[in-house]
């Protein structure tokens, strides 16, 4: 059993552990192929296959799997090191130490938004990215979006919303279900009736690979994801009655009930079951 | 349909329709090609699905989207074609239409283009917000790119 902190709340000695870990498993050539998983596994809820991770009710186990693969890959280098949260209602400013010197690095400078400080600038001579998106190996970011359509972090009222929501997920269990946590906190805009929000506003704002499809290649991701997966409990705990939906066939049918994954339904790559994700409270605990 | 007029913020490229569509077919042909694999590798009845034949009278192509312009210096150019069978019942074409053929390009490089079951696009350069426009869903590349070229098209799938 571990802990998975607040990343405010890190010493300097643990973001520092974190980051050696991280650096490692980039230089082992483990990092990428997270990358290329998430990419990989970015079903869209147009195409007629299954959608295990994003746009779809199992985007919660999903990503509380692929955080525990990824945090088993670093705690192999290291195995005091866990994923800190990033609560990003608390911690909005620009000048947050998340974007410290010592622990992510800052964001980009103007002009080719180039990432140039802390241990993931390319100079540092650690950190390339582009994995098939664009041709600049370097880290970009580009806080806020500023320009014609600026992006501000969600804010507590925003998450409050979502939260009381008191069912899971509701069909047609995809980027458009307008009711549902799920959906509210996975944050597609939904025309007429909301506007990105929650998981995805946070993507925009930090901008560079973190707004495209090869979104992991900024570290922060993890951080992003590790709050994401916390929110997943709040609710629990805040709805100790609802149940992660869809359950059973035909129990709950619809026209993308093929593509999507049900309680009992594993989940690749790795043949996991929502059910099986529920608690993790054998494995690791929020501080 | 004639390219998409000027808007602000972007400069119409005079149109070179005829040469364009021939080459932007070819284009979409070889893309699709692509990027089904690995999906009828994964998905046999993707696989067992009737392919839409975009040969000669086997169906009609219908462009719905076109444009061609200069946004923010970059060069952006798209279409969206959706491809009827010849023949087809009014059910599967309404199947077809629901899906367009999709290319757009930035600099002369493929964007990778995706679709939301509301019809609204995304790409691989803004993934967590769509469009419901290509041109839109370009130029919000665009913005999203800043400085950097998207890579060439042999990177776009890992």
């Amino acid at each position: 059993m571990y802990t998975r902190k607040n990343q405010r709340d890190l010493t300097r000695t643990e973001k520092r552990r974190l980051i050696d870990a991280i650096l490692k498993l980039k230089r082992s050539g483990r990092y990428d192929d997270f990358v290329v998983m998430h990419r990989e596994y970015y079903v869209m809820d147009t195409e007629r296959r299954p959608r295990p991770a994003h746009m779809t009710s199992s985007f919660f186990p999903w990503h509380r799997q692929y955080l525990l693969e990824f945090e088993k890959a670093l705690q192999r280098f290291d195995a005091g090191v866990s994923v800190p949260y990033w609560d990003w209602t608390q911690d909005n400013r620009t000048t947050s130490s998340l974007w410290a010197e010592d622990f992510l690095g800052g964001n980009g400078r103007p002009g080719d938004r180039r990432v140039t400080t802390g241990p993931f600038a390319y100079a540092e001579g650690n950190w390339s990215v582009g994995r098939g998106v664009t041709d600049e190996h370097y880290l970009t970011r580009n806080f806020g979006r500023p320009g014609s359509a600026p992006v501000s972090l969600p804010t507590r009222n925003d998450l409050a919303r979502a939260l009381k929501d008191p069912v899971y997920d509701t069909a047609p269990w995809n980027s458009v279900s307008t009711e549902g946590f799920r959906n509210r906190v996975e944050g597609w805009g939904i025309r007429g009736v909301r506007a990105v929000g929650l998981h995805n506003r946070v993507h925009q704002w930090v901008g560079g690979p973190m707004a495209g499809a090869a979104s992991p290649e900024d570290p922060v991701f993890w951080l992003h994801h590790s709050f994401i997966d916390l929110l997943w409990d709040r609710w629990r705990k805040a709805h100790p009655k609802s149940a992660y939906l869809p359950g059973r066939k035909p129990a709950s049918p619809g026209p993308d009930r093929d593509y999507v994954f049900g309680l009992d339904e594993a989940m690749p790559p790795w043949g996991v079951t929502p059910r099986k994700l529920l608690d993790h409270g054998k494995i690791y605990r929020y501080a | 349909m004639s390219p998409t007029p000027a808007k602000p913020g972007g400069t119409r490229i005079p149109s070179r329709r005829t040469v364009l569509r021939g080459a932007f077919t070819a284009a979409v042909v070889t893309g699709t090609a692509g990027a089904l694999l690995p999906l009828l590798d994964r998905d046999p009845a993707a696989a067992a699905r009737p392919e839409p034949a975009p040969g000669p009278g086997s169906g009609s192509r219908a462009t719905t989207e076109e444009f061609a312009e200069m946004y923010r210096g970059r060069e952006i150019r798209g279409t969206a074609t959706v491809v009827v069978p010849a023949g087809a019942p009014a059910g599967d074409r309404a199947a077809v239409a629901a899906e367009p053929v999709t290319e757009i390009r930035i600099d002369g490089r493929p964007l990778h283009v995706m679709r939301r079951a509301d019809g609204t696009y995304l790409s691989d350069v803004r993934h967590y917000e769509s469009y419901p426009t290509l041109l839109e869903t370009a130029r919000a590349a665009v913005d999203e790119l800043g400085t950097a070229r998207l890579a060439p098209p042999a990177a776009h799938h890992m």
